[in-house]
């Protein structure tokens, strides 16, 4: 298939081909790095929130949440996340060779690693406010639970961007020549597992 | 036009990319070496004197620690996220993005004598 082509095909489908920005990056690709670049300063804020407050101060009841976590269990859950990158990246792989069949099926094992890794911190959350930190407890259980909360929404977000994404292939509404859309869906599902790399080591590991 | 053709399309078609993306087997072996260093950090918890990172007062496992995170972090946007092949200003874009929070935040943290313990 020859750039004309797809350009032809952009055209019949939307009534002119998509408009790239002066830098040649088309607008939709450019418009999600910027947005990244901008959860970097929301992300930054929650971690350092988090690192000021860590230590609870001595009239606050209830345990820290350095206390009370499962390094093990939380272990298990950032490689469930890492892995879904890897799928995720197939995906991306697969739409640009045309293989839709695949495509649904590495973004279907993407949606189910995110959903895996949902439930483990909704079963994390449920474990701690068992062992007496909830989410007012202290100040620093409130930013533990802000921080890691936040970036449960994300990967919430990424699990729905995913399957609408595996409904619309259903429907032969991301033919191969819209690859950048399953492209753009994957940057925001990486750029949730690199916020998480981040959380896994400054929260969880670093004493 | 079909949709459903196997034929390749150059990916700066697709994508803008200014570099072919690399095959499936490339994207594994970079899943492995991710896993590889995640074993490294879960093992920094597991056995915490070991010689590599028990010195300097916990220093040396902070040390690794934020070495490995910063290799896991580029790793994935090097590869997964594709800035390897794609137009270097999408490099710059997220990476401004990441020094201005790092830079802003490290400030925030020096206000607040962070580096000092029990002194905020």
């Amino acid at each position: 298939m020859a750039e004309s082509a797809i350009k032809e095909a952009l055209a019949a489908e939307v009534g002119h081909a998509d408009h790239d920005t002066n830098t040649g990056i088309s607008n939709t690709k450019l418009a999600m790095w910027l947005f990244l670049a901008s959860e970097c300063l929301l992300f930054g804020g929650l971690i350092t929130t988090y690192l000021l407050y860590k230590t609870p101060i001595s009239t606050e009841q209830g345990p820290a949440p350095k206390a009370v976590y499962d390094i093990p269990f939380t272990s298990v859950s950032s490689f469930v996340l890492l892995m879904s990158s890897l799928t995720m990246v197939l995906a991306v792989s697969a739409i640009e060779r045309g293989d839709h069949h695949r495509m649904r099926a590495w973004l279907a094992g993407t949606a189910l690693l995110g959903s895996t890794f949902v439930a483990g911190q909704v079963y994390e959350f449920t474990a701690f406010k068992g062992e007496g930190m909830g989410y007012t407890t202290s100040r620093s259980s409130s930013a533990f639970y802000t921080l890691t909360g936040f970036h449960g929404v994300h990967v919430t977000i990424g699990i729905i961007m995913l399957v609408s994404l595996i409904l619309l292939s259903l429907r032969g509404k991301v033919p191969q020549h819209r690859a950048e859309a399953v492209e753009t869906v994957g940057l925001y599902w990486h750029f949730v597992d690199v916020v998480w790399i981040v959380i896994f080591a400054v929260v969880y590991l670093i004493p | 036009m079909s949709t459903d053709t196997a034929t390749p399309v150059p990916t700066n078609v697709l994508d803008g990319a200014v570099e072919e993306y690399p095959r499936d087997l490339r994207y594994v072996w970079v899943a492995l070496f991710l896993g590889a260093i995640t074993l490294v950090e879960i093992a920094t918890y597991a056995q915490p004197h070991f010689a590599v990172w028990n010195w300097g007062d916990k220093a040396g496992l902070i040390t690794i620690l934020l070495l490995l995170m910063a290799l896991k972090f580029w790793t994935v946007g090097y590869y997964f996220m594709h800035l390897k092949f794609d137009k270097k200003l999408l490099t710059w874009v997220f990476y401004s993005g990441l020094i201005l929070a790092v830079l802003v935040y490290v400030a925030v943290l020096s206000m607040f004598r962070i580096w000092y313990p029990g002194s905020h």
